[in-house]
């Protein structure tokens, strides 16, 4: 209660303790003139006797209780004052905090929101994704097929729903602009797996989830606002995609997904429960609900007894089994972070040694205010304050500093996280739930308060008894330096050039990793060329020969637009995109099971169309590539060389033949030309083995023709400038028709490295920061050296000494505590190095190139850093040093 | 007699004792523990007020201003009910440790 009542009434308890001790001196004095001395001397005594009232009150007021809250807050505003009095220093620290948190806060929210938090369904670490693993053809994370699929749901009881799905895009027709969207195509049991109902109407059923049924559609929170003006009343309409009208049945809450697929349309697969031929259509993912009362090790368990009696289930065709032909479960969480995690650690690593780098430098400059203000310490301590007092008003100036900072860092983290999700929206799983939340901003304030008091303790290391004793007898003069102070701040600076050593190798050794992804030969040549995607819906389009007309009447009117050389089309877009894994027969070739040969099957199909091969700029090695007389010729393919390598040895494969199952009867395909290949499963990937079909050939001899095709121009005209010519040219085609993504495609390459490329940026970005940070740190300690030892230095150069003797004195301190610095941090380096090195490609993680330029570069910066406190020395005035102070 | 340092947890003792008469002000409280002690302690202002704040936060004084023998304003102290009983415990701690200590010194 009294604590209450001292703080509460702090100003009258304050008041009425100064008039108590008044009151005690009077009375003294009257004593004294009672025992007859003179009025003046008694007051003179009685003051000398009771000491400094101010003394007293101090005392007093340090041992009442509640002490502690009052004079924090008075340290705070104390602190507050003094940073006021000196701008400068409060800009520099609190930028430099702001700076080290932000970063911080900024990537621990990406943390959190990527790989903390759950993803946004019930229950949804119960949640399991189930792939296809086939170990001989190294293919990790495959589909499943649909047989497998209803096998696995039927006979398993450790999850309660499981459902599959498969992701595409579809042409939505509303309004004037007609729109290409992303689209999970799942079966009716996933609404049950996921578990999150619509906010307007209902999902879809098992009657809408079979062959033929009546087409229905569930939209995104997103569609439904950008496209419906987020009217109730589309809830039973008709909407055309696809060329074919679907019922909306409803519409899901906002930010619902399925592992980050973007969709903005949910519908029925339509898979046919009677169907179990299809077992080498691998197209979808499953993902299943584990029931309440079972684990993951029982799921898993039961996993393996089914791999190993799939085959009493089905006698004839492949089915899973334990060896050759997985199925696997991983939780959904685990498989939508991906390898993004470890990318995340390095970068949260990184930015706690930028956060301890600008601690450090922090510690530096109050030690050197510490330092500078010795003589005022000693007069207060003179004048009664406790020193406790002054040691905890230090660390009052570090904890002002740091909330401030903290607050910058705040902002700082918000922009910064803005700018860097609408920089690279595609290069994080999960982008769309990162915000600065309440963990966030927690972990912000424990690390603003964990840094204030980190480098508030610094000034402690020197501010003993010791300390103020000398100070006293000083009497305020500055000395040569002091041993013990100076290793405190040397130790600093090592500490943090140390650290921004490990941190630019880091950095070093991603973007020149990154450099090397980015030089890699993707196989074909991206410069000059522009392409987009064009889908001719099969209910607006039904004939396949109309689809390939519609395309050969395109390319002669592209190939009119000015400055357009040629134009052709593909149905994959290279450097990146799924692997097709299809079984193909090859003439006088058959796998034999536990030999050596090549398992038939293909990585990748391409069906290309025009002078793809030409206009791609993809080199022919051997044969032919296709002409317009193979449109009524017999079929024909074009390998590439990994094909040519793997299945024929040592032979020519021009006139070779193999069966691709592309039609319903047996059809041989002649090889004609050998290509070089080109990358489909990203920059870093080994190129697979590919097979070109010919576009013009399809309807005649497959029966049908792909439906998705990405066209490519060859123009040295820049993109804006075909832009309109592209669209008239399609408008006039079909003005339904949407053009999905027009782009460069240096674009296209550039958007399969962004991860990578995110990467070595932000690291790149923290590296140089604490390069930065570290110069300024060693320039502040050896100018503050330069400072203390004027003196000596106007002394050495009153008795002789050159130029060159102090410079050797200067830069040689200097470049000492950079060399030990830079020891240390390429030793701590080195021990990191395999931490990062998955991250890498193409280098070694102790790549000695990299070590060496990053060595080379900090000595540099470090020998910056010592010029304008050498200079300074040099021209020190000896006459002016020793009469100084 | 050179003034003896008061031992730790003496003066709280002392003060306590001092008040026991009725109330003084803060000098008075001084001069009454240098007389009961016959000058062995005497108590600067710089531990006297502390210790009064202390013990008065700790409920064992209350104080009010009032107006000295020759009309000065001053703070009077008096002992509450709690400070009694802390003055009988504090008397009973000190005499056990005086006899131990007695004890003590006539060992052989």
């Amino acid at each position: 209660m009294s604590f209450l009542r001292n703080l509460l009434n702090r100003a009258s308890v304050d008041q009425d303790l100064d008039a108590e001790v008044q009151s005690y001196i009077e009375l003294l004095t009257d004593e004294k003139i009672r025992m007859g001395m003179s009025p003046d001397d008694a007051r003179r005594q009685a003051r000398l006797e009771a000491g400094s009232a101010d003394r007293i009150t101090e005392e007093v007021k340090e041992r009442r209780s509640g002490v502690w809250l009052e004079t924090t807050l008075q340290d705070l505003r104390y602190g507050l004052r003094l940073l006021r009095r000196s701008p400068g220093f409060a800009a520099l620290a609190i930028l430099t905090i702001g700076l080290g948190i932000g970063a911080n806060s900024a990537i621990f929210s990406v943390i959190n929101g990527v790989v903390r938090k759950p993803l946004g369904y019930p229950e949804s670490d119960r949640l399991m994704f189930i792939t296809s693993q086939f170990t001989s053809l190294s293919f990790n994370r495959f589909w499943v097929s649909p047989p497998e699929y209803l096998e696995y749901k039927e006979r398993t009881k450790a999850f309660s729903h499981m459902g599959a799905y498969t992701t595409g895009a579809m042409n939505v027709s509303e309004g004037d602009q007609p729109e290409r969207v992303n689209t999970v195509f799942m079966t009716a049991s996933m609404w049950s797996v996921l578990g999150v109902n619509p906010v307007v109407g209902r999902t879809f059923t098992e009657e809408h989830d079979i062959p033929n049924a009546d087409p229905v559609v569930v939209l995104s929170h997103e569609l439904w606002t950008r496209s419906f003006a987020s009217d109730p009343a589309v809830v039973g309409k008709r909407i055309e995609v696809q060329g074919t009208p679907r019922t909306v049945l409803g519409v899901m809450p906002p930010a619902f997904d399925l592992h980050d697929a973007g969709a903005q349309l949910w519908a029925p697969l339509g898979l046919d429960p009677a169907n179990r031929q299809n077992r080498g259509s691998h197209f979808l993912y499953l993902v299943g609900r584990l029931a309440p009362a079972s684990s993951e090790s029982q799921a898993n368990a039961e996993l393996l007894t089914l791999l190993r009696s799939w085959r009493e289930i089905a006698a004839t065709g492949h089915v899973p089994n334990d060896s050759t032909h997985r199925v696997q479960m991983t939780p959904l969480r685990d498989d939508v972070i991906g390898n993004v995690k470890r990318a995340l650690w390095v970068l949260q690593g990184a930015v706690l040694l930028v956060l301890l780098i600008a601690c450090a430098n922090v510690a530096n400059l109050l030690l050197a205010r510490a330092e500078s203000r010795h003589k005022e310490f000693a007069v207060r301590t003179a004048l009664g304050a406790g020193r406790t007092r002054i040691l905890r008003q230090f660390m009052a100036e570090g904890v002002v500093l740091s909330v401030l900072g903290g607050l910058l860092g705040l902002a700082l983290a918000y922009w910064g996280l803005q700018a860097l999700l609408a920089a690279n929206p595609r290069s994080i799983p999960r982008a769309t739930e990162i915000t600065l939340d309440p963990i966030v901003l927690g972990f912000t304030f424990a690390v603003a308060v964990a840094t204030g008091l980190v480098f508030g303790l610094a000034p402690l290391l020197h501010m003993g008894d010791k300390a103020v004793s000398q100070a006293i007898k000083e009497g305020g003069v500055r000395t040569t330096a002091n041993a013990g102070r100076n290793r405190v701040r040397r130790g600093l600076v090592i500490a943090e050039i140390a650290l921004a050593v490990m941190l630019v190798i880091g950095a070093g050794l991603l973007i020149r990793s990154f450099d090397k992804l980015t030089s890699v030969d993707a196989g074909f040549n991206p410069a000059n060329r522009v392409t987009f995607g064009l889908v001719l819906p099969p209910a607006a389009y039904p004939e396949a020969q109309r689809r390939v007309t519609l395309h050969g009447d395109l390319r002669r009117k592209l190939e009119q637009i000015p400055g357009v050389q040629s134009a052709g089309a593909m149905t994959g877009l290279p450097p990146f995109r799924q692997v097709n894994a299809n079984d193909t027969d090859f003439e006088d070739y058959t796998f034999v099971p536990g030999s050596d040969g090549p398992i038939e099957n293909v990585d990748y199909y391409q069906t290309v169309f025009g002078d793809y091969f030409g206009t791609m700029g993809i080199p022919l090695v051997d044969g032919r590539v296709f002409n317009e007389g193979d449109a009524a010729g017999g079929p024909v393919v074009v390998v590439n060389e990994a094909l040519a390598k793997r299945f024929y040895p040592d032979m020519d494969p021009i006139g070779k033949r193999l069966n691709p199952f592309v039609t319903r009867e047996q059809t041989w395909f002649t090889i004609i030309g050998v290509v070089k290949d080109v990358k489909q499963g990203g920059l870093d990937a080994p190129a697979g083995t590919e097979l070109y079909f010919y576009y013009d050939q399809a309807p005649r001899i497959a029966g049908s023709a792909p439906t998705q095709m990405n066209v490519v121009l060859r123009s040295t005209r820049p993109i804006e400038a075909l832009a309109s010519g592209i669209r008239q040219a399609v408008r006039e085609m079909d003005p339904a028709l949407p053009i999905v993504q027009l782009r460069t495609f240096e674009d296209v390459v550039g958007a399969s490295v962004t991860r990578q490329r995110f990467l070595s940026l932000l690291l790149g970005i923290f590296a140089a920061v604490a390069l930065a940070l570290a110069a300024i740190g060693t320039y502040g300690v050896l100018s503050y050296m330069v400072t203390e030892r004027q003196r000596e230095i106007g002394i050495r150069i009153a008795l002789g000494a050159g130029g060159g003797q102090v410079v050797r004195l200067v830069l040689g301190q200097g470049l000492g505590i950079a060399l030990i610095g830079i020891v240390i941090g390429i030793g701590g380096a080195y021990a990191l190095s395999r931490l990062t090195a998955s991250l890498l490609y193409g280098v070694s993680p102790s790549d000695p190139l990299t070590y060496g330029a990053v060595a080379v570069t900090i000595a540099a910066v470090a020998a910056a850093a010592c010029m304008i406190p050498t200079r300074r020395a040099m021209r020190v005035d000896p006459l002016e040093a020793m009469r100084a102070d | 007699m050179a003034p003896t340092n008061l031992l730790q947890g003496t003066l709280d003792l002392l003060i306590l004792k001092s008040l026991a008469l009725g109330e003084l002000h803060g000098l008075g409280a001084s001069r009454r523990i240098e007389q009961i002690t016959r000058g062995t302690f005497q108590v600067k202002p710089g531990s006297l007020f502390p210790a009064l704040h202390r013990m008065q936060d700790a409920g064992w004084l209350a104080s009010s201003w009032g107006l000295s023998e020759n009309n000065r304003r001053a703070k009077y102290y008096k002992l509450t009910a709690a400070g009694r009983r802390q003055l009988d415990v504090e008397v009973g701690t000190w005499q056990r440790i005086a006899v131990a200590i007695r004890f003590a010194l006539a060992a052989t």
